[in-house]
Order: C-alpha cells, then sequence, then structure tokens
C-alpha cells in the first residue's frame, strides 16, 4: 500500500509540476514583454513568476523524492545523476537535467542582487532548455504518458507557453528607457551635454 | 571663516587661478607612494552624502581587474539646498584637478571626467578655464561633462549610466561601478569637495589635516547654512564644530525655530533644542542616529510649518523619481499625496497612519537610495513634528502657518 501512495505521489506530483512550470515559463514570457492590462499589473507577472517557480522546486522535490524512495522502482540516487538511471536511462537523464537547470535558474534568481544582472541573465536564458527538456521526459515516460488526461495536460501547456513564445519573438517588448534615449540623441546631435 | 579648502583669497573674487594658487599651496606633489594609508589615517569620507571611508574605495578601485580606472570626480550637485560643491569649483577648481589627478595616480587611473551639473554655470566655467590653464599632458586627461539638471544625476550609477550612454538614470546593481563604470572599466567616483581635501592631505600630511578637526573629529568640512539666517552661505568648519556655532558663523539664526533640517533632502529633521548641541562630524553624528549627508544645515524660520515643508519636499522627491522601481514609483507619489492633503488641511481618513506604514516598507526596494532617503525624512519628520501632525489630521489646524502661506 505505502508503495503504491508513494507511486500516486511521483505521478500526480509530475503531472502538477508540469502546468506550474508551463505557467512560469508564459509568465516569464510576459513579464520579459512588459504585458500589463486593467487588473494585471506589470509587477504581477514577474511575482508570480517568482512565487510559481518556488513552488514548482517543492513539487519537484517531492515528485523526485517520492520515486527515489519508492522501493519497488529501486531508482536510488543514481537517478538524480543525468543518464545515470539504470531504468529508462534517456528519459529519466532528461528530467534530471531539466530539474538541475531549473535549481541554477532559481538559486540565480535567488542571489540576483549579488551576482548581478549580467550573469543572472545568462543563466535565466536556461530556461528555455529546462521547460523542453521537462516537457520531452513527461512525454517519454511514466505510467499515465498515453492516458487522455495527461495528453490534454500536455498539450494545454505546449500550447500555452508555444503562444506566449511567438508572442515574444514577433512583439518587440517596450524599451522602458525610450524617450531617454531619444534625448540622449538629441543631445548628441546638439554636441551638448556630453 | 576660511581654513583649509576656502584659505587663500575670499570667495566672491571668482576663480583661484593657477599660478596663484601655485604659489600659495606649492606645486602638485608627485603622488606620495603611501598616499592611500595617509588618507586613512586622516579619516576622510566621502562627503558627497554617504560618508564611505575614501581610503577603502580608493583601494577596492586599485585591486580590481579589468582594464585601467577611470576617476570621476563628482559635481553633479543635485541636492537643492546645497552649494558647496558649485562653490568649491567655481572658487577652487584646481583644488579639485589636483585631488582628481592624485586619485587618479593612486589607483593607476589614465582618464579623469569633471562630472559638474549642468544648471552650475559659474562651476563649469571655472572648471572649463583650469582645465586650460593646465599643461597640455594634463589637460589631454581630462574630459568635463555636464550631468543633466535632475536629483539623481548625481547618484553614481547615473553618472556611469549618463556618461556611457546619455541616460542619467540609476541602473541595478552589481556592477557596481568601482566594479565596472565608465566604458566597463572599475571607475572612482568621488565627490569634488573630498578630491580637494585629498590634495591638501598629499601637501601637508594627515598629522596636519587631523590637527584641523575639533576634539577626536579630523579635518574640515563645508557646510552650506540656509534657512533663518541672513542668507545662504557656504561655510567651512573644523570637524566637530557644534552646528550653534556653525550657525553663528553663517551670521546667526534671524527669528526663532524649532527644528532644523540636517544633511539636506535625504538627511533628517532634528528638534531645535538637540540640534544646536549636536557636534559637525560625520562619525559623531552617525553614532548619534543622525547623518551630516553633504553638509546641509538648513534652520526652520518661526512660521513656517515643518508638515508643510516637509510635504514640499516628499513632492519635490516623488516628482524626482526616476520611475523606474515600482515602490519609489508609485510608494513616494501616494506617500507624497498624502502629506500634501495633511498639510493643506485636507486629510482623508487613514492619511497620516498610511504615511507612516508605507515610509516603513519603502527604504531597500529601488535599485538606487531614493526612497530610503525620502523614507528617512519621513520618520524624522513624524518624530519631530508628531504633535503638528496631529493637529493638522484631527484639527484640521496648523499652529503656525496661515493656509494662505501654507499653498504658497
Amino acid at each position: 500500500m505505502s508503495s503504491q501512495l508513494l507511486w500516486y505521489t511521483t505521478r500526480g506530483a509530475g503531472a502538477v509540476s508540469l502546468v506550474l512550470l508551463s505557467a512560469v515559463a508564459v509568465l516569464g514570457l510576459l513579464a520579459r514583454l512588459r504585458f500589463e492590462s486593467r487588473g494585471w499589473p506589470r509587477f504581477l507577472s514577474a511575482a508570480v513568476h517568482g512565487d510559481l517557480a518556488l513552488m514548482t522546486v517543492v513539487f519537484l522535490v517531492l515528485h523526485i523524492v517520492t520515486a527515489v524512495v519508492d522501493p519497488f522502482t529501486h531508482l536510488g540516487l543514481a537517478a538524480l545523476v543525468p543518464f545515470g538511471s539504470y531504468y529508462r536511462t534517456l528519459w529519466l537523464g532528461l528530467g534530471a537535467i531539466a530539474f538541475e537547470l531549473l535549481l541554477a535558474i532559481v538559486a540565480t534568481s535567488l542571489l540576483r542582487r549579488y551576482i548581478g544582472a549580467r550573469v543572472w541573465r545568462a543563466i535565466h536564458w536556461l530556461a528555455y532548455v529546462s521547460w523542453p527538456v521537462a516537457v520531452l521526459h513527461g512525454i517519454g515516460t511514466g505510467t499515465d504518458r498515453t492516458a487522455l488526461w495527461m495528453v490534454a495536460i500536455d498539450v494545454v501547456c505546449v500550447a500555452a507557453v508555444a503562444v506566449a513564445l511567438i508572442w515574444r519573438v514577433l512583439v518587440a517588448p517596450p524599451d522602458p528607457l525610450a524617450d531617454e534615449r531619444r534625448l540622449a540623441a538629441e543631445r548628441a546631435s546638439f554636441g551638448t551635454g556630453r | 571663516m576660511s581654513i583649509a579648502l576656502l584659505a587663500g583669497p575670499p570667495g566672491g573674487q571668482g576663480m583661484e587661478s593657477l599660478s596663484p594658487h601655485q604659489q600659495r599651496l606649492g606645486a602638485l606633489p608627485a603622488v606620495p607612494p603611501a598616499l592611500i594609508d595617509s588618507i586613512e589615517r586622516s579619516n576622510l569620507r566621502g562627503k558627497g552624502g554617504a560618508g564611505f571611508p575614501v581610503a577603502i574605495k580608493w583601494r577596492s578601485v586599485a585591486s580590481q581587474p579589468g582594464g585601467a580606472p577611470v576617476v570621476l570626480a563628482n559635481g553633479g550637485e543635485g541636492e537643492p539646498l546645497s552649494r558647496k560643491d558649485r562653490m568649491l569649483m567655481e572658487q577652487r577648481p584646481h583644488l579639485v584637478i589636483d585631488g582628481a589627478m592624485l586619485a587618479a595616480g593612486a589607483v593607476g587611473a589614465d582618464e579623469i571626467v569633471l562630472y559638474v551639473g549642468a544648471d552650475h554655470v559659474g562651476a563649469i566655467q571655472a572648471m572649463h578655464r583650469a582645465m586650460t590653464e593646465r599643461t597640455a599632458s594634463e589637460r589631454a586627461r581630462l574630459r568635463l561633462v555636464s550631468a543633466p539638471v535632475r536629483y539623481v544625476s548625481g547618484e553614481e550609477t547615473a553618472a556611469v549610466h549618463f556618461i556611457n550612454d546619455g541616460i542619467a538614470l540609476p541602473t541595478s546593481i552589481p556592477p557596481r561601478p568601482f566594479e565596472r563604470g565608465i566604458d566597463g572599466r572599475p571607475t572612482l567616483i568621488q565627490n569634488v569637495e573630498t578630491l580637494a581635501h585629498v590634495a591638501l592631505i598629499a601637501r601637508f600630511g594627515d598629522d596636519w589635516y587631523r590637527s584641523l578637526g575639533t576634539g577626536n573629529a579630523s579635518g574640515t568640512t563645508l557646510v552650506t547654512v540656509g534657512g533663518a539666517v541672513p542668507q545662504t552661505v557656504l561655510i567651512e568648519i573644523p570637524q566637530g564644530m557644534a552646528l550653534a556655532d556653525a550657525v553663528n558663523a553663517a551670521g546667526g539664526i534671524t527669528s526663532d525655530s524649532d527644528a532644523v533640517l540636517l544633511g539636506g533632502y535625504f538627511g533628517g529633521w532634528v528638534e531645535s533644542s538637540t540640534a544646536w548641541g549636536l557636534p559637525l562630524d560625520a562619525d559623531a553624528l552617525r553614532q548619534l542616529g543622525y547623518s551630516l549627508g553633504c553638509g546641509v544645515v538648513a534652520v526652520l524660520p518661526a512660521g513656517r510649518c515643518g508638515v508643510v515643508e516637509t510635504a514640499r519636499i516628499l513632492a519635490y522627491l516623488a516628482h524626482e523619481s526616476a520611475r523606474q522601481c515600482g515602490p519609489c514609483t508609485f510608494g513616494l507619489r501616494a506617500i507624497s499625496a498624502a502629506a500634501g492633503r495633511v498639510a493643506a488641511l485636507t486629510p482623508t481618513p487613514g492619511d497620516l497612519e498610511h504615511i507612516q506604514r508605507w515610509a516603513g516598507v519603502l527604504a531597500g526596494r529601488g535599485a538606487c537610495r531614493h526612497p530610503d532617503g525620502a523614507a528617512g525624512l519621513v520618520a524624522s519628520a513624524l518624530r519631530v513634528f508628531a504633535a503638528e501632525f496631529q493637529l493638522h489630521e484631527h484639527d484640521r489646524r496648523c499652529s503656525v502657518a496661515s493656509l494662505a502661506v501654507a499653498a504658497s
């Protein structure tokens, strides 16, 4: 019974993590686009993005710990090493990679005040690796991977991120310093102030 | 009363040219090998407002990787109540340039930027003329840049941002300018008064410099005295001089006064009964919980209401926010609006409580210290003018000023 409970928890936490991580990705793209509307001030995208990312880590820890300690799977700590697992080496390896990239992204975000924007941004680009690798991990392995509800979750998550990503590529984010840059160019062309 | 920086010909005679400057003080000495140690013993602190120890800053810049450093002499002086930097540059530009040259030598910099507020026309003219009096090789290392007229222009990262990209707005840290500043190089940013002090320490030594101060305090400091005095004046005082003596040196008070604004808009209000006895020494004031800031002493005249003056300053600071960070853009605006209503005797319920609560959560929430400074000012005003704030909010009465005066 307890091993059943552990396995159910692994599967549930995995599905929840996918939904959360996709929401984090969409909110991150919205924050970059400086999206705002009535009832959705700009700071909300960034704030919820960060909070949900922390919650994602919690669910992923649950997902991983329950899988590792499950006596039936015999995964062991080797599953935390990318491609170190004897069981479904490729698919679990992708999961390990996605999780560890996410940890790096979250840790550098928490330490952004100390490490500077440049390093933070460089690491944050890894989100474009972490999320798709995580999706592949979910599609490639798991008891529920062919269940209709799981496929539906996959489709919705991929669609949501894809739409946000296309929007991000097509629409240039507004430049908050646009006015200042114009002033600077005017000053430079008059040969004053510089 | 001129003693060190302002010794020599009295103010009002324009700038001191290079030859009288050199005759009076001797030529600019070669950079002494132990200049930074000497500055450390002199206990010189930055005079721009934050009071950071100068020797520590210079050592950090000198030991940074990332190419030859740059020195930025900061004469932006955006503080509305301060006159010291512009008047120092107008009267003693060569002292500032000497100090910048010494700083460049000590940290290994090959370029010096003289950053002067665009509205300080006299200072720009004097600095420009002083540059032309220098040798060609010295001139080649100097660049004069006029800073946009804006309160945050003098903030360190804003100055670097302006020189690099023409945008005088603060940027997030890290990197701090001493790590990566002008053209990506380590940048030593030092207030012009601080550099002028260095020019004297290098010539006459730290023992001499220490002896200029009162008691344990070291050296001298420039102070702008304004408000209830005959006129706003710049004076140079031995550090540690009592505030009352500085006010007397500025001509004495012209009316009774309940409070003094010490340190400028980012400083704080102090009850006069306490203020008169305070020693004007950056270290001592810090230990007492006050700040000398950029050396502003503004005496609140009788007939002026502290609540109204505080609201006026907050309106200015809210307007001068760079509008980059939410808490500063919206928080400062909200606090300023509430303070304005209380000052105008038209408070809405909860205004005073809101001011108190919002000011408490403002500090540390911006890329720069703009919101922190405003929060400190609000906290001091709520303490010093507590009764007056209550009178304004609950009785809709002002004890000192009629509304006509308050609104002017």
